[in-house]
């Protein structure tokens, strides 16, 4: 079969140019899009993503990880007491005012109360070993580089919190969250920052490891089956940092927002696209009606006008693979919050490849004017 | 009715139109192109159709091709009642047996000469090699073997016009439908084509229907019939015809 499509594609490239760098742009964009609010609302958990914990026990009803209510230490026991639960750990969750070195005014942070032992789960993929040890001098507080600017303080700089004082010991990478700014202190620390009188000594989240092969979720709904501690819900980190994100992407309106950004995109996408393939077909218009007056069907025109479309696409789906990897890596380094996983990436490409779809579909439309008794005169 | 078959009628009636009629509604106009016309077109033979433009010449080729359907009468190609075809028999048809050469090449700028003889021909189902094999041979008979790698802005016209017979030919189609096949040629070009259309008639006992308002094309056929106002004026094999000359 000769590639009448992909021929044509080469030797007519500047005429389908402007169809593949719109699919190429629709797609970056989606996936820019996708991956700007994956890392934004993603960082909404950067509390459950950043920590091995597996299991999460907290308030009941707790809609985001920063919405916690203190819960009574006897959770703690209630976890000890199955079978599966290996470790259990604290984590204290305080709101607080930050007053840095710098004049930047109050700063509204969230002060993570974490144990600092060298085996404790809370964060344990952020930091390492010896920045963790470093939580147990009194006062002492981790931040995220990328937050010191809007801190107004350098590493080993004091600062207030609430009005006590801390030294910033040291900075960590992926600590940046939704809200606020994130300041990580041991338990001890943490405490003594907490001025609310009515949650001195209260935890605001159990977190725990199951036994190794033992699925989260069954051990989860083991304990959610009895309140008999008090009042608690248990979470497999997975389903609380999920909730948490979704929390905030429908809480914000950033979903819709999403959604309609993501309609414009595929229809002004789409419209470039047809119109060009159009024109592709309407310059070709006296080829095709040759080809159906020697007895090719309309149906393997359409084909090649499809098939046309389908290379478009992914001519542009590459384009926007190379560019988007290219700057999801700038971003990384400049610790944007961009997230990609990939069905997400699966689900933005399907959708450009569906807007060169539907644009060929439009562009078929005008095969009907390749008439072969318009050809003679 | 003029269709009185001339010197050839030995041999067998592939086109035949029975009182055809077609008329055309631009607004509250009608007009009618065809008259009642009756035809018989045979095998082996060049026949062409002249007359001045808008006589319906181009109609009648359309017609008789089946590009398009008569109003009334009946038209008969190779047995098919052309009349009774749907749009997919009638694409089926006209990929089996025939071949179509325009006044425009109306070439593919992407494709070489050889692909595109080989792209309808890819349609018919054969297999590759004889795909290629016949593209090849027939780009061989118009005199454009050497020429079968090269694309059509690298043709000049009479060469494009000898690709656009040969993706006709390679079909082997018993009709080969040519409008107007010399008009944007200069002379010694257009006697090329013409020439080859003739040989096509001779050698592969073709049924050539052409179309021309070009004098110098009356010569080279076996039949001329003489249209105007969308009515058969005369039908005659012309003095200096090939069919006259001692072989």
């Amino acid at each position: 079969m000769v590639a009448l499509a992909r021929k044509t594609l080469v030797y007519e490239w500047r005429r389908f140019l402007p169809a593949i760098l719109a699919v190429g742009f629709a797609s970056l964009l989606q996936l820019l899009q996708a991956a700007l609010v994956l890392g934004i609302f993603g960082s909404a958990s950067v509390y459950i993503t950043r920590s091995s914990a597996d299991l999460w026990a907290g308030y009941p009803g707790t809609q985001s990880v920063n919405l916690g209510r203190p819960i009574s230490e006897d959770v703690a026991m209630r976890l000890r007491m199955d079978p599966d639960v290996v470790k259990v750990e604290p984590f204290r969750w305080v709101d607080a005012d930050w007053r840095g070195s710098r004049d930047t005014g109050g700063v509204s942070v969230f002060v993570s109360g974490i144990d600092a032992r060298p085996d404790g789960m809370m964060f344990s993929r952020v930091l390492p070993l010896a920045l963790r040890a470093r939580l147990n001098e009194p006062g002492a507080v981790i931040v995220d580089e990328a937050d010191l600017d809007s801190l107004g303080v350098s590493v080993g700089d004091s600062a207030a919190i609430n009005g006590q004082r801390v030294r910033v010991v040291g900075v960590s990478r992926g600590l940046r969250a939704l809200g606020g700014v994130n300041i990580v202190a041991s338990l001890e620390t943490a405490r003594v920052l907490d001025i609310a009188p009515n949650d001195a000594g209260m935890m605001t989240y159990f977190i725990a490891k199951v036994r190794p092969g033992v699925k989260p979720a069954i051990v989860a709904n083991r304990l959610n089956g009895s309140n008999a501690f008090g009042p608690y819900t248990v979470w497999t980190a997975k389903a609380f940092a999920r909730e948490s994100s979704l929390y905030w992407m429908f809480d914000t309106g950033a979903g819709a927002g999403v959604l309609f950004l993501a309609g414009i995109v595929f229809l002004v996408g789409s419209v470039i696209t047809s119109q060009t393939l159009i024109a592709a077909v309407i310059g070709s218009i006296r080829e095709y009606a040759t080809l159906n007056a020697l007895g090719v069907g309309r149906g393997s025109l359409r084909k090649v006008v499809l098939e046309q479309a389908f290379w478009v696409g992914a001519l542009g789906l590459i384009c926007s693979i190379v560019i988007g990897f290219i700057l999801l890596a700038i971003a990384r380094n400049r610790s944007v919050p961009m997230e990609l996983n990939p069905l997400i990436t699966i689900a933005c490409l399907a959708l450009s490849m569906a807007l060169a779809i539907v644009s060929g579909l439009a562009a078929v439309r005008t095969l009907r004017r390749a008439d072969p008794a318009s050809l003679l005169r | 009715m003029p269709a009185s078959v001339p010197a050839s009628s030995a041999t067998s009636v592939t086109l035949q139109a029975r009182h055809v009629r077609k008329t055309f509604t631009s607004g509250h106009i009608e007009s009618t192109v065809l008259h009642d016309l009756t035809l018989d077109v045979h095998a082996g033979a060049l026949t062409l159709i002249s007359g001045p433009s808008g006589c319906g010449k181009s109609t009648l080729l359309a017609i008789l091709s089946g590009l398009q359907r008569a109003d009334s009468g009946q038209v008969h190609a190779l047995g098919h009642d052309l009349s009774h075809l749907g749009m997919r028999e009638l694409e089926s048809f006209r990929l089996q047996h025939t071949g179509f050469v325009f006044q425009g090449f109306n070439l593919f700028p992407a494709l070489t000469a050889l692909e595109q003889v080989e792209l309808p021909l890819s349609y018919l189902g054969l297999p590759k090699d004889v795909v290629r094999k016949r593209a090849m041979d027939s780009l061989e008979e118009v005199g454009l073997g050497p020429r079968m790698k090269l694309l059509p802005a690298e043709l000049s016209g009479g060469e494009k016009q000898r690709v656009a017979i040969a993706r006709a030919l390679a079909k082997q189609p018993e009709l080969l439908f040519a409008d107007e096949p010399t008009s944007a040629l200069d002379a010694a070009n257009g006697q090329i084509v013409i020439d080859i259309l003739h040989r096509i008639a001779r050698t592969h006992g073709t049924t050539v229907l052409c179309v021309s308002h070009d004098p110098r094309l009356v010569h080279h056929a076996d039949r001329v019939l003489a249209m105007e106002d969308g009515r058969i004026l005369s039908d005659h094999v012309p003095p200096s015809s090939p069919t006259n000359e001692p072989r």
